[in-house]
């Protein structure tokens, strides 16, 4: 293992030049596992039409990807990337690590090289949900990032699969008769584990050390390893600047999207989210600081969150998923 | 100060492409030639139907080494074909990829042939499964990777009510992918098109993916004799025409694929597209031909003729596609002999980039010509639309007649063939004729 110091000082394959949002998490789990991947081994990243593709491959503007100012003499520091249909990531993934294999078999290739798949939460669990799951029950060789920002931001910020109950979206739009999403959220980390991946976090680079350390352990899994990346969106949650990690942090800390990691044969844990609610901070100190529940909680004269007149028992819905899907997480890291 | 050999070991020479760096020495394609078995050492004739065809012609070249498949609706059994084959011989490099979905081949088909742009990355699909493909075609279609070789079995596509038979309305649906789209009627055609396919696609001036396809049924189903060429031969063909690709692919490239732009710059990708598409036309003769010289058949051609006197004057033309072409062909001498017309015919052999050329120079001294579309159009055909605008520069232009016959696969027997002929003779004789007609079992419905 890197230290964290040391994987700071690394290169990133992700560079400067993109268009996403000023904090757009992706952009920092972006530049972290490009840091964690400059490791000795050639990198080929594949990616869905997401918000991360239009912003970053954009011809003839700069492309924010690679590793160096210029195409590096030492190949193992060479990095290629590609963009499919929006739920191609982990199908494409696969096809390069079987190219990969395959020519290492008859010693055509005798360099390793990783393979790294990105994909929205609508990429991956909405229209691609049938790829991802493939991939990972074919067992493939290859480490897949989905970032989760509980929408289609890319296209407008409409509802996915992934989205909170209750979250104004655009096509789940929160009015005087509608609370906003009414369905629950994928179990996505179920799915995945169930599928037969053999790594299986939910981490942000909020959580820093962790992050790097379980995209570092993902790039030598010898299975589908699944990293769901909580991804905070300036755009679609509407918080306000400079707040991405700590959004992440609060979310991860008060249940919404604990920290998790998991191993198959090995188990689980769920990090820095105790199972007693009582011992995390409220899921309205979460809820408050972003618009997209603006017509649930808001703050009373002290400036503390409070929910609004008339929306209790949504909120009381909403404290009891949370609750729910830490117990969940951590019955799940039971599992072997 | 020594510099550690793990240093030395990965400084590999790169060199500067349009697309980005690629380090030649990575891939040792020499290795990946070395490890193919062979599936035929001497030449053999052997009886088989057109999805083992076209299984077997994939089989046999060294650049095949991944099969993705799915069992594809309705199926073709050409993955199955493979999957037999690779069971009975352990232990090679090659293998059969089965996906979730066709969807799912068309999207490992784009990062197999991006992985790695020497090699050929094989699948068959048809009708529904062709559609299913189309995200993604659409984009290999424009990718620049013509080391994707997409068979099609021509069946019906998606359509109320639901038929299934073999008929090209699928192929006809997609022509607009951008892929290089070749028919074959035969056994044998359909295996020395697939043989000569990628040295179309991958030209260096083409990098277009291909879609060889053939009639579902009539073609795919039914046997006949098939001579199978020793696999060196084919190597030795194949290697002619496919030099490495100069441009870096994922593996042995620091590139990027796939990028999106403005419309501004938009204009430039499609105009190199056309381009490069438009190259394959003025190529294929010349693959036909090398094809030829080294196995002694007929190679590429932009279609199949008959009747045709050396001064290229006839009274009637067909122009159509397929096997039924032959029936065609068989009753043609009875047909000029009752009538004392000249007939001559073509079947189209390149579909899609359409040939407009070669087409016009053939009919140009026929009087009428009848196309004869298979598949469904809201008007007057595909082929008729594509042999309409290939000869309307010429003055006098041919009398087009268009007629649709076999559609969801039905057999275009002769007696059709004749009804569709005495119709065509109405405008020789100057009669007005109908946008079209729809023939079935001898006559006009």
């Amino acid at each position: 293992m890197t230290s964290y110091k040391e994987t700071a000082l690394k290169e990133s394959f992700f560079r400067p030049g993109s268009t996403l949002c000023p904090g757009c998490m992706e952009s920092i789990a972006f530049q972290n596992a490009g840091r964690v991947s400059d490791n000795g081994v050639k990198t080929v990243f594949t990616i869905g039409t997401s918000c991360a593709e239009v912003s970053s491959l954009a011809f003839p503007d700069v492309v924010a990807w690679g590793r160096g100012d210029e195409e590096p003499d030492d190949f193992a520091r060479s990095f290629s990337i590609i963009h499919n249909v929006f739920e191609s990531a982990p199908t494409v993934a696969e096809a390069v690590r079987d190219v990969a294999d395959a020519l290492g078999a008859c010693g055509a290739l005798a360099e390793p090289i990783q393979v790294m798949a990105a994909a929205g939460d609508g990429g991956a669990l909405a229209i691609g949900l049938r790829a991802l799951l493939h991939t990972i029950h074919r067992r493939a060789r290859v480490t897949v990032m989905v970032l989760v920002n509980e929408i289609f931001a890319n296209t407008g910020f409409q509802y996915s699969p992934a989205t909170m109950p209750f979250a104004d979206t655009s096509t789940t739009p929160a009015a005087s008769n509608s609370p906003g999403n009414p369905q629950l959220p994928l179990d996505y980390i179920h799915l995945a584990i169930a599928g037969g991946a053999e790594l299986v976090a939910q981490v942000s680079p909020a959580h820093g050390k962790l992050f790097v350390k379980t995209v570092e352990r993902a790039l030598t899994a010898t299975g589908t390893a699944v990293l769901f990346v909580p991804s905070p969106c300036i755009s679609g949650w509407k918080f306000a600047d400079g707040q991405t990690v700590e959004l992440a942090l609060l979310g991860a800390r008060c249940g919404v999207f604990p920290a998790f990691t998991w191993e198959r044969g090995i188990g689980g844990k769920v990090l820095d989210c105790p199972r007693e609610a009582a011992e995390r901070p409220q899921v309205e100190a979460f809820l408050v600081e972003q618009r997209r529940f603006q017509h649930l909680v808001t703050r009373d004269p002290e400036g503390r969150p409070a929910v609004r007149p008339g929306r209790e028992a949504e909120l009381e819905r909403l404290r009891a998923w949370t609750q729910q899907n830490v117990e969940r997480l951590y019955r799940l890291a039971e599992f072997t | 100060m020594s510099i550690p050999s793990e240093t030395i070991r990965r400084c590999i020479p790169h060199r500067d492409t349009p697309a980005g760096a690629r380090y030649d020495s990575v891939i040792d394609l020499a290795r990946v030639r070395a490890a193919h078995r062979a599936l035929t050492v001497d030449r053999e004739t052997i009886t088989a139907d057109g999805n083992t065809a076209a299984a077997l012609a994939t089989l046999q070249m060294w650049r095949c080494v991944l099969f993705a498949g799915f069992p594809i609706t309705p199926s073709t059994k050409w993955i199955e074909t493979v999957a037999t084959r690779l069971a009975e011989q352990p232990g090679g490099l090659k293998r059969v990829k089965l996906l979730e979905a066709e969807h799912a081949v068309a999207d490992y088909l784009v990062g197999a042939a991006a992985a790695c742009r020497d090699l050929v990355f094989p699948t068959a699909t048809s009708s529904v499964g062709l559609d299913h493909m189309t995200e993604t075609t659409r984009s290999l279609g424009a990718s620049g990777l013509g080391n994707v070789l997409l068979i099609n079995v021509y069946r019906a596509t998606a359509n109320f009510p639901l038929c299934i038979e073999g008929d090209p309305s699928d192929t006809l649906a997609h022509r607009d992918d951008g892929l290089i789209q070749i028919v074959s009627r035969g056994k044998q055609q359909i295996y020395d098109t697939i043989l000569q396919a990628p040295c179309l696609g991958m030209h260096q001036e083409v990098l277009t993916p291909t879609m060889p396809g053939y009639y579902g049924i009539k073609d795919s189903h039914r046997s006949e004799r098939l001579t199978l060429e020793p696999d060196r031969e084919i190597h030795a063909f194949q290697d002619r025409w496919i030099p490495e690709c100069p441009l870096p692919g994922l593996i042995n490239g620091d590139t990027a694929f796939g990028n999106c732009v403005t419309s501004r710059h938009f204009q430039g990708f499609k105009v190199e597209q056309k381009r490069r598409i438009e190259r394959a036309v003025e190529l294929l003769p010349e693959i036909g031909a090398d094809f030829e010289r080294h196995f002694g058949r007929p190679g590429l051609q932009y279609f199949d003729a008959t009747g045709w006197a050396d001064d290229g004057v006839a009274d009637l033309a067909v122009v159509t596609m397929g096997p039924d072409f032959g029936t065609f062909e068989a009753l043609r001498p009875a047909y000029e002999q009752h009538t004392g017309l000249k007939l001559a015919g073509i079947a189209m052999r390149l579909l899609t980039p359409f040939p407009r050329g070669a087409v016009r120079r053939r009919l140009e001294k026929a009087r009428v010509v009848l196309v004869v579309n298979q598949a469904h159009h809201p008007g007057r055909g595909h082929l008729t639309l594509d042999v309409a605008d290939a000869l309307c520069d010429l003055a006098p232009a041919p009398r087009v007649v268009s007629a649709f016959a076999g559609l969801g696969g039905a057999d275009v027997s002769e007696a059709t063939w004749e009804a569709m002929l005495d119709g065509a003779r109405g405008a020789l004789a100057g009669q007005p004729q109908p946008d079209y007609r729809v023939y079935h079992e001898g006559r006009a419905l």
